[in-house]
């Protein structure tokens, strides 16, 4: 994107945007030149949101969950569970669990799943962290809540081996049919899923 | 089975076609590139999912459509089967991406609703027999093994599912491998995918192993046939890992279907496959690719103690190809309780005259058989006769009155 009818400044701009996942060159030159024509104030509050993001937010020490605080709200809540870990992928993944109201221990976020096709291996993930939690003390249970697709398994199959030695209880998510759904339209792999953990009434 | 309508959009050289076949021998008369391996392409790739031409979907896009603002495939059969009718359909979908790459979204359908590949097994079975066909006698390892999965997936869906997460983990494996070997890290990584290769390896190992016991028995009956009991031929699995060994098993495996249906302890199995990955760590983390596995199995023809594959004449590859794609017919036929469609791509001109007149009479065995040719002068008088012919030119089909 070096044309000379373009200052630089925009093709910065553009060339920035489209290092976004899910952005490409052409959606990158559309927001930049919103941007450039629309009201100067969305500019500037979208700089200012970016600059609040670097300068307050940063990684829970305990949880690595964001977070402007540390330890985060949750890490620093007495009324939880500290011998409870959910173990997520994602922050996002966190927010869910939050929005239930039904869970009430704390979390270890991992950032991100093992997927070796994408270079992502277990030290690239806070796995050791995990481990130094186990370590330091009362965890009687670890929930892993990675995500059901064939890398979220992988790392779930991978943190088992990893901390079996501990004496914390291992569990993991339910998994199987999604509420409101039709049996009818469920695909095979679900079913499966949902027959091996069929329950005693 | 047989195929009683077939349309076809933007697929190969055909822009359009829509025509109806009927329960017969159809024999497909044209020159070169007009489109007569297109067709019995397109019926190919609704059995199995995939092309037996080509690994890129991508080229079986019509070129204008390609180029034009519409750039979809789409092929759909009705399949009529002793009971009832099925309409198969696959559409490729090439749309371009913000980014500037190109996607190509595939969608298979079955009766109008949508599924997995996996889930097209069953419904249309196909025996093709093209003229590079006799190359797999004695061609790569690979190319036998794909023609194996190619007709297992016609039966099994657990084998295609299996099939492809044991690809797409060996992968995984392999770049997780490399990066050891260069980098270091944590060995227990290799294990949870050690642990679904064993899963689904044995599994794979085992289908091929059965339906190759059974193939190898209906193909020595066709090949003694039609070397006037000469001649015996076996398919011998070699499984890159195996622990049923001792090797005479895979004799007695050709000879006795039965033993093939004998239960296996698939645990002791799992357990072998494990132990075989710890064996060969080292040397897998220094070449940085998984060596163990049914991905590297091998099958060879053998007969009278002679391996086709290396020592076999051109003549005798030829029968044995024969010999093998008339036990797949059997063996889809039992599998399934109903006749395959036969594709006959030009096959004619690579045979004498007594094998021409021996698999121009399996044709009365199946319900339809599409064969393709140059030159109708090939098929004898009385065999033309019990035909129906169609021309192919330019991608378009007009009945021979």
């Amino acid at each position: 994107m070096s044309n000379a009818a373009i200052p630089p400044a925009v093709t910065q701009l553009i060339e920035t945007l489209s290092e976004l996942p899910g952005i490409g060159p052409k959606t990158a030159s559309r927001l930049a030149f919103y941007l450039l024509r629309g009201k100067s104030e969305l500019a500037l509050r979208l700089a200012d949101a970016l600059h609040k993001l670097v300068e307050n937010t940063r990684f829970c020490s305990i949880c690595y969950n964001i977070t402007e605080q540390d330890p985060c709200p949750i890490c620093a809540d007495p009324a939880r569970d500290h011998g409870l870990i959910c173990v997520v992928e994602e922050p996002l993944a966190l927010l869910s669990l939050e929005r239930t109201e039904q869970y009430h221990g704390v979390y270890h976020v991992l950032h991100g799943s093992l997927s070796p096709l994408e270079g992502i291996f277990a030290e690239d993930l806070r796995v050791k962290e995990l481990e130094a939690r186990l370590r330091a003390g009362d965890v009687h249970e670890v929930l892993l809540a990675t995500n059901p697709t064939s890398e979220g398994d992988y790392t779930a199959a991978y943190l088992i081996t990893r901390l079996k030695p501990f004496a914390a209880r291992l569990t993991r998510l339910g998994r199987g049919l999604p509420v409101g759904g039709d049996l009818e339209y469920a695909d095979a792999a679900t079913l499966t899923r949902a027959l091996e953990a069929r329950q005693e009434l | 089975m047989y195929i009683r309508n077939l349309s076809l959009r933007h697929f190969r050289t055909y822009a359009r076609l829509e025509i109806d076949f009927p329960a017969a021998p159809i024999l497909l008369l044209g020159a070169n590139a007009q489109g007569k391996t297109s067709l019995l392409e397109a019926i190919a790739y609704l059995a199995l999912g995939r092309s037996p031409l080509t690994n890129t979907d991508q080229q079986l896009i019509h070129w204008s459509a390609a180029t034009s603002g519409m750039p979809f495939a789409q092929v759909q059969a009705e399949v009529q089967k002793q009971q009832h009718t099925e309409v198969l359909e696959i559409v490729l979908q090439r749309s371009q991406l913000s980014n500037g790459n190109t996607r190509l979204d595939k969608r298979i359908r079955v009766n109008q609703k949508a599924v997995r590949r996996a889930a097209l097994a069953g419904h249309l079975n196909v025996v093709v027999f093209m003229p590079g066909d006799v190359a797999l006698v004695g061609g790569p390892p690979s190319a036998r093994r794909r023609n194996l999965d190619n007709l297992l997936s016609q039966v099994h869906p657990e084998y295609i599912t299996a099939l492809s997460e044991y690809q797409r983990t060996i992968s995984r494996r392999n770049a997780l491998l490399r990066h050891l070997g260069e980098r270091r890290g944590d060995m227990a990584q290799l294990d949870p995918l050690e642990e679904q290769l064993a899963q689904t390896g044995v599994m794979i190992s085992l289908y091929r192993r059965r339906a190759l016991a059974v193939l190898s028995s209906h193909a020595d009956i066709f090949h003694q046939e039609m070397t006037g009991g000469a001649a015996w031929l076996r398919l011998a699995y070699r499984p890159n890992f195996d622990s049923l060994k001792p090797p005479a098993l895979d004799y007695q495996l050709g000879l006795l279907p039965e033993v093939a249906q004998s239960p296996v302890d698939v645990d002791a199995l799992r357990q072998a496959y494990r132990e075989m990955f710890l064996r060969r760590r080292q040397e897998e983390l220094r070449r940085g690719v998984t060596l163990t596995g049914p991905h590297r199995d091998e099958i060879r023809f053998l007969s009278e103690e002679v391996d086709l594959g290396t020592y076999g004449s051109r003549g005798e590859q030829r029968t044995a190809i024969l010999a093998l794609r008339l036990a797949e017919l059997r063996w889809l036929q039992q599998q399934t309780g109903e006749a395959p469609v036969l594709l006959l791509d030009e096959v004619l001109a690579e045979l004498d005259r007594e094998r021409r007149k021996y698999l121009l009479g399996l044709v009365n065995q199946v319900e339809q058989t599409i064969l393709a040719t140059t030159d109708v002068e090939m098929f004898p008088e009385a065999f033309r006769r019990k035909t129906r012919q169609f021309e192919v030119a330019g991608g378009i089909i007009t009945p021979v009155k």
